[in-house]
C-alpha cells in the first residue's frame, strides 16, 4: 500500500510542477553559460524564415526541443538543434486570414507557449490553437478575435495548470480590449473580461478593492468616457500575462486608449494604460492602478511585469515590477496595488513625477494638448520606453530593461472611427537630440530604485533581455548584434552580427543531449521586402526617422540562430 | 407717392426677425444696438450738416470789395477751426462710447454654461462639456440656452477661418484654426434665432446657419438630457432596413447615431437629427421630405460641401428617410 | 499711346475672365460607368472607364481634384496603416513600387475592392468619385515624375517632402538638421 501511494504523491507532485518543468530546464541552462566560456559560444544551428516582416516572437523550448513561430503568416517550426543531420521535426502550417496583415503592427505578433506537455498557438488573425510537441498535430482549434474588426492576438497564451488566458490587440483599430479564459485540455472559452465598459463587462463586483481613491466608483469603464466612446475604446492586452501562485492572482497591464487624439476622449477613460490584479477563477478584478489616466500620449501599459522578492526598505516583501512605457519602472504590492515607487529609467519629460499617495502622475503642462496641433520633443516617444522584455537576476538583484530612449514630435489630427482601419489621430516623428544615445541596456537596482548602470545602443532597443544565472546578461540589437554583457559590471564579452536586427528575446535552453544552448529569432522587418520608405519621417510610425543611418541588413528576411559551447 | 409707401415696409423688414440686429434680445445685443444708433444718428447729423456748408459754399456769391473779402476769410477760418475742434470731440466721443459698449460685452462671466462650437466646412459641430466625461453632449448645427444664464461659446475651427453672429443676442466674433475665441452673452427671453457664418469661409458660406433656441431653464435641462440618450430605437421594418442601410453603406463612415454601429466623426453627429429644426446647416426645414433629398443628392442642394452622392436605391432612400425621422 | 490703343489692350484684359468649370459631382450615370472598370482576372490591370478619358483624366491632373485625394487620404484613415506615404503596417506609397499594379485600374480596385494581404475593400464606404480621386492623389505621391497640378501644401507638421517634390528629394531634413 505504501510504495502506491508514494507513487500517488510523486505523480501528484509531478503533475503540480511539470507547466514549470520548461523554466526549470532553462535555469538549468542559463548557469552553464558562464562569462568564462561565453566567448566560446558559435553558432550550431542557422535557419532562414523567409519572411520580410519584424520577427517579434522569441522562439520557445520545451523538452529539449525548439519551437519557432515565424511572423505572419505563421509557420510554426519545431527543430532538435542536437540533432545534427535533421533538425526540423515538423512544420505546421495554420490557415491564414489575410486581413491581418495589415494589422501585425506596434508589438502584436502572436505567440507560442508550451506548458504541460501540450503547445498552445496564438496567431494574429485570431486562431487559438492546441498542438501534440512530437508531433505536432492538432489537438483542438478555436477563434479568438476578430480581424475583419482590426482584432489579433498579439502575444503568446498564459497556461496555468488547466487554463490558459490570453488577451486581444488592436488599440490602434479602436478595438475594445479584453481578458479572456479557456479550458487548456479542450479550447472551451470560460470567461471574456473588457477594458471598458459597464462593471459587469469588466469584471468589477465586491472583490474590487482598488488601491486609490480616483479607481472606486460605478461603471467607471463608461463614465469615464463620453457617451458611447467606450466602445471604440482600445486598452487591450498585448503583453504577457503574470501568474502569481502565492497570492493566486492574474497580473496584466492594459493598453493605450483609442483613438491617440486624446481631445475627443475627455476623461479618465478608464480602464485603459493601468494594471489589473484579476482573480483567474473567474476573471473578477481584485484591484487596478491607473497608470496614465486619460493616456494623452496614448502609451499604454502593456509591457511584461514581474515578480521579485527582495529587501525594500529594511525588510524582505514581495514586489510586483512594472517597467512602463512612460519611462518609470514602477514598484507595488501586488497584494493590495500599492504604488510604492516610480523611478524613471529613460530621459522623461512628459511627466515630472507621480503622487505615490494617490497614484496620479505629475503632468508637464508644456507636454500636453488636448486640442488639434503639435507637440514638440515629448520624451518618452511612442510606442514607450520600454523595448522590449525586460529580466531580473536574483544573484544582482537587478532589473535589466531593454530601453527606447526615443522622443516625439506628435500631431493631434482628427481621426474617423472607420470598422477595420486604422483608428489613431496623430502623425508621429522619433527621435533624439543628435549625438545622444537612442537606446540603451539599463540595469535597473530594484531595492535603491535606481539604475545601476546602463549600457547606450546607438540605436533603440527592441528585442528583450536574458538574464542568467551564470551571471550574463543577453541581448540583441536593431543594428544587428547578439550581445553578452556581464550581469553586474555591463561590460561586454561577447558578440556576433547576426546580420539582420534582432527585436525579439533570446532563449536558453538545454537539449536533448544535455548541452546548453542559446536561440535568437532575429529578423527587424528593415529589409526591401516590407517597403517602408525612409523618406517619410513618420513612416514605421515615426520609427524610421529614428533609424535613419543604419543601412539596410544583409539578409533579407528573418533568421533563426541556435549557438551553443563547443 | 404710393409706389414709396409700399416700399417703405421693404425698409423696414430689416429691423425685426430673427436675424435682425436691430431688434436686439438680450443685454449684449442691446449695448450693440445703442451704439449703432448713436453712430448712425451723429454721423446723419454731421453728414446733413456737410452737406449743408458744401450747397452754402456753391451759392455763395464771390465777396464784392477787398475788405468783405478779407472778413470773409477770417470768418472762414473760424468756422473751419470751429470744424475741426467739433471733428476731434466728436470722434473722441464715439471712441468713447464705443469702448464702453465693447468693454460690457468682452466681460467674462464665471457662471456661465459654456458651449464650445467648432466651424466645419459648412456645418456647426457643438460640444456641451461637462466635468463628467459621460455628460458631455455632442451634436451640430443647433444650440439650446436657458434664458436669463450668461452663456460663454468657446469659439474654434477645424480648416478655415470662420465666424460666429447671431445679430439678436450678440455681435461677431472669429473662429480661427489653431486659436480659440469666446463670446459670452445672456439671452433674456425664450426665442429662437438665427446665426450665420460671418467670415467668408469657401462656396458654401451664405448656406452655414445655426439656430439659437432660448429657452426657460428647466426645458432646457430636459433638452440636454434628451439629447444624452442613445438614438430611439426603430420601430418598424421600413425603420429598421434604414438603420441597417446606415450602418452598412457610406453613412457609417461619416456619421455618428450613438447606439448604433455608425462611429464616425467626419460629418454632423446624427443621433437626435430630427430633434433639430433644419438640417444641413439651415438649409431646409427638418421633414422627411428634406431628409430624403438631401441623402438622395446632397450635392444639388448644397453644391460643394463634403459630402458626397451616396447612390442609393428607392427602397434604402426610403428606409434611411424613416429612420432619420425617427431619430428624435 | 491713343485712346484705342488702350481699349483694344483692355479687351485683351478680359479674356483673362475664363473660370473653370467645376462639377460638384458627377452625373449618376456617369459614376456608374467610372465604377466599371475593366479587368483582368487577376483583379490587376484593365482598361480604365472610357468615360474618364473623354473628361480628360482629371484626377491625375487637376489641382482641384488631388486637393480632394488629399483630404480623404487623411478624413478615411489612410495615414493609420499607410502613414504619410512611408508606410508602417502598410506598404509605402511613395516609393513608386505598386504591389498590385502602377496603373490607375490597378489602384482604384485595390481602394475599392481591397486586397488579399490586409487592405480592407471602402467600397461601402467611398464613393466612385472619392475613390477616384485618391486613386489620382496616390499616383501623385508615387510618381517618378513631377506634374504641374499638385494639391495643396500641408498646414500640419512636414514629415515628407511636400508632393510637388517628391520625386526629387531624397530626404527631409529632421528639426535638428535645420528641416522643418
Amino acid at each position: 500500500m505504501r510504495p502506491l501511494l508514494r507513487a500517488g504523491v510523486a505523480v501528484v507532485l509531478m503533475a503540480m510542477v511539470l507547466p514549470m518543468a520548461a523554466p526549470c530546464a532553462q535555469e538549468a541552462a542559463r548557469d552553464r553559460i558562464t562569462p568564462a566560456n561565453v566567448a566560446t559560444l558559435r553558432p550550431v544551428l542557422t535557419l532562414r524564415t523567409g519572411s520580410a516582416q519584424p520577427h517579434l516572437a522569441a522562439p520557445v523550448a520545451a523538452d529539449g526541443l525548439l519551437f519557432v513561430l515565424t511572423p505572419f503568416p505563421h509557420h510554426l517550426l519545431a527543430l532538435d538543434p542536437a540533432s545534427p543531420t535533421a533538425p526540423l521535426r515538423w512544420r505546421h502550417v495554420p490557415e491564414a486570414d489575410g486581413r491581418a496583415a495589415g494589422q501585425a503592427c506596434c508589438g502584436a505578433s502572436g505567440g507560442v507557449t508550451a506548458a504541460g506537455n501540450r503547445l498552445f498557438l496564438a496567431t494574429l488573425d485570431g486562431r487559438l490553437t492546441a498542438l501534440e510537441p512530437a508531433t505536432g498535430s492538432v489537438l483542438w482549434d478555436s477563434r479568438a478575435a476578430d480581424p475583419g474588426a482590426g482584432e489579433t492576438l498579439g502575444a503568446a497564451p498564459l497556461v496555468v495548470g488547466d487554463r490558459l488566458f490570453l488577451g486581444n490587440a488592436g488599440d490602434d483599430f479602436g478595438v475594445r480590449g479584453w481578458i479572456g479564459a479557456w479550458e487548456a485540455p479542450t479550447g472551451r472559452p470560460l470567461w471574456r473580461r473588457y477594458t471598458t465598459g459597464p462593471d459587469s463587462d469588466v469584471g468589477i463586483g465586491p472583490d474590487f478593492r482598488p488601491h486609490h481613491h480616483a479607481d472606486q466608483g460605478r461603471d467607471l469603464g463608461q463614465a469615464s468616457w463620453p457617451p458611447s466612446a467606450w466602445r471604440q475604446g482600445g486598452g487591450g492586452v498585448t503583453g504577457p500575462i503574470l501568474w502569481d501562485p502565492t497570492l493566486g492572482l492574474l497580473f496584466h497591464g492594459t493598453g493605450h486608449a483609442a483613438p491617440w487624439n486624446p481631445a475627443r476622449r475627455p476623461g479618465d477613460n478608464k480602464w485603459t494604460a493601468g494594471l489589473f490584479a484579476r482573480d483567474p477563477e473567474t476573471g473578477m478584478a481584485r484591484w487596478f492602478d491607473s497608470i496614465s489616466p486619460h493616456d494623452p500620449h496614448a502609451l499604454g501599459s502593456a509591457t511584461a511585469n514581474a515578480l521579485v522578492e527582495l529587501s525594500w526598505q529594511g525588510r524582505p516583501r514581495r514586489l510586483l515590477i512594472h517597467p512602463d512605457p512612460n519611462g518609470r519602472v514602477y514598484l507595488l504590492d501586488p497584494a493590495s496595488g500599492e504604488m510604492l515607487s516610480a523611478e524613471p529609467f529613460a530621459p522623461v519629460n512628459s511627466t515630472t513625477g507621480v503622487d505615490l499617495a494617490n497614484g496620479r502622475p505629475q503632468w508637464n503642462g508644456a507636454k500636453l494638448l488636448d486640442a488639434n496641433g503639435i507637440l514638440r520633443e515629448v520624451c518618452p516617444g511612442r510606442p514607450g520606453a520600454v523595448g522590449g522584455e525586460p529580466d531580473f537576476s536574483r544573484d544582482t538583484g537587478l532589473f535589466y530593461i531593454p530601453a527606447s530612449l526615443l522622443c516625439m514630435d506628435i500631431e493631434f489630427r482628427d481621426a474617423a472611427y472607420i470598422r477595420g482601419t486604422g483608428y489613431t489621430g496623430a502623425n508621429i516623428r522619433l527621435g533624439t537630440a543628435p549625438g545622444a544615445p537612442r537606446g540603451a541596456l539599463v540595469a535597473w537596482d530594484v531595492a535603491a530604485a535606481r539604475a545601476a548602470w546602463r549600457v547606450e545602443e546607438p540605436f533603440p532597443l527592441g528585442g528583450g533581455a536574458l538574464a542568467t544565472a551564470g551571471g550574463l546578461v543577453f541581448y540583441g540589437t536593431r543594428d544587428g548584434a547578439l550581445k553578452a554583457v556581464d550581469a553586474r559590471s555591463g561590460q561586454l564579452l561577447w558578440r556576433f552580427d547576426l546580420g539582420t536586427g534582432a527585436v525579439s528575446r533570446p532563449v536558453g535552453f538545454l537539449g536533448r543531449d544535455g548541452r546548453p544552448y542559446l536561440a535568437i529569432l532575429a529578423g527587424d522587418g528593415r529589409g526591401a521586402g516590407r517597403e517602408i520608405d525612409p523618406r517619410d519621417a513618420s513612416a514605421d510610425s515615426g520609427l524610421a526617422h529614428a533609424l535613419r543611418g543604419l543601412p539596410p541588413p544583409r539578409e533579407a528576411g528573418g533568421v533563426l540562430y541556435v549557438f551553443g559551447l563547443p | 407717392m404710393k409706389r414709396a409707401s409700399r416700399l417703405l415696409p421693404l425698409l423696414l423688414a430689416g429691423c425685426s426677425g430673427w436675424q435682425s440686429a436691430l431688434d436686439p434680445r438680450g443685454p449684449s445685443a442691446q449695448d450693440l444696438h445703442g451704439l449703432f444708433w448713436l453712430f448712425t444718428i451723429t454721423c446723419t447729423v454731421i453728414w446733413l450738416a456737410v452737406m449743408l456748408v458744401l450747397l452754402a459754399a456753391l451759392l455763395r456769391r464771390p465777396p464784392a470789395t477787398k475788405g468783405a473779402a478779407e472778413a470773409a476769410g477770417r470768418r472762414s477760418a473760424r468756422v473751419v477751426g470751429g470744424a475741426v475742434a467739433a471733428t476731434v470731440l466728436v470722434v473722441a466721443g464715439l471712441t468713447f462710447a464705443s469702448y464702453l459698449a465693447t468693454r460690457a460685452i468682452s466681460s467674462d462671466q464665471p457662471e456661465a454654461l459654456v458651449i464650445r462650437l467648432r466651424g466645419y466646412q459648412w456645418w456647426w459641430e457643438v460640444t456641451y462639456p461637462h466635468e463628467q466625461p459621460d455628460q458631455t453632449l455632442l451634436t451640430a448645427n443647433e444650440i439650446h440656452i436657458p434664458t436669463g444664464r450668461p452663456v460663454r461659446i468657446e469659439l474654434a475651427a477645424a480648416d478655415v477661418i470662420h465666424s460666429f453672429w447671431v445679430p439678436n443676442l450678440t455681435g461677431k466674433q472669429d473662429m480661427i484654426p489653431g486659436r480659440s475665441n469666446s463670446l459670452v452673452f445672456t439671452a433674456e427671453k425664450p426665442g429662437t434665432y438665427r446665426a450665420q457664418c460671418a467670415e467668408f469661409c469657401g462656396l458654401q458660406h451664405a448656406h452655414m446657419a445655426l439656430h439659437v433656441v432660448a429657452e426657460p431653464p428647466e426645458a432646457f435641462e430636459r433638452w440636454r438630457t434628451a439629447q444624452l440618450a442613445e438614438a430611439p430605437a426603430p420601430e418598424d421594418a421600413e425603420e429598421e432596413e434604414g438603420r441597417r442601410v446606415l450602418e452598412s453603406k457610406a453613412c457609417a463612415a461619416c456619421h455618428t447615431v450613438r447606439g448604433t454601429e455608425a462611429a464616425g466623426n467626419l460629418g454632423p453627429d446624427l443621433t437626435h437629427v430630427a430633434s433639430r429644426r433644419f438640417i444641413a446647416a439651415g438649409m431646409l426645414p427638418t421633414t422627411r421630405g428634406s431628409l430624403a433629398a438631401w441623402v438622395a443628392d446632397p450635392q444639388s442642394i448644397k453644391p460643394g460641401n463634403n459630402m458626397p452622392m451616396v447612390s442609393l436605391t428607392a427602397d434604402e432612400l426610403q428606409a434611411v428617410s424613416a429612420y432619420l425621422t425617427r431619430l428624435r | 499711346m491713343k485712346p484705342w490703343h488702350a481699349a483694344l489692350l483692355s479687351l485683351l484684359l478680359l479674356a483673362g475672365c475664363k473660370r473653370e468649370t467645376r462639377q460638384a459631382r458627377l452625373d449618376p450615370a456617369v459614376a456608374e460607368a467610372m465604377d466599371s472598370v475593366a479587368t483582368l482576372p487577376i483583379g490587376i490591370n484593365g482598361r480604365p472607364p472610357p468615360v474618364l478619358l473623354a473628361m480628360g483624366e482629371p484626377y491625375r491632373s487637376n489641382a482641384y481634384q488631388l486637393s480632394q485625394g488629399k483630404r480623404l487620404y487623411a478624413w478615411f484613415n489612410c495615414q493609420g496603416c499607410h502613414t504619410d506615404g512611408g508606410g508602417g503596417s502598410a506598404p509605402a506609397l511613395m516609393d513608386g513600387w505598386w504591389r498590385y499594379g502602377p496603373d490607375a485600374v490597378s489602384i482604384f480596385l485595390s481602394i475599392r475592392d481591397g486586397r488579399p494581404n490586409g487592405m480592407p475593400a471602402f467600397r461601402e464606404r467611398l464613393t466612385t468619385e472619392q475613390i477616384w480621386q485618391l486613386t489620382g492623389y496616390l499616383q501623385s505621391l508615387g510618381a517618378t515624375s513631377s506634374t504641374a497640378a499638385t494639391p495643396g501644401r500641408n498646414d500640419s507638421m512636414q514629415t515628407r517632402p511636400g508632393e510637388n517634390r517628391v520625386p526629387s528629394m531624397s530626404r527631409l531634413p529632421s528639426p535638428h538638421e535645420g528641416g522643418p
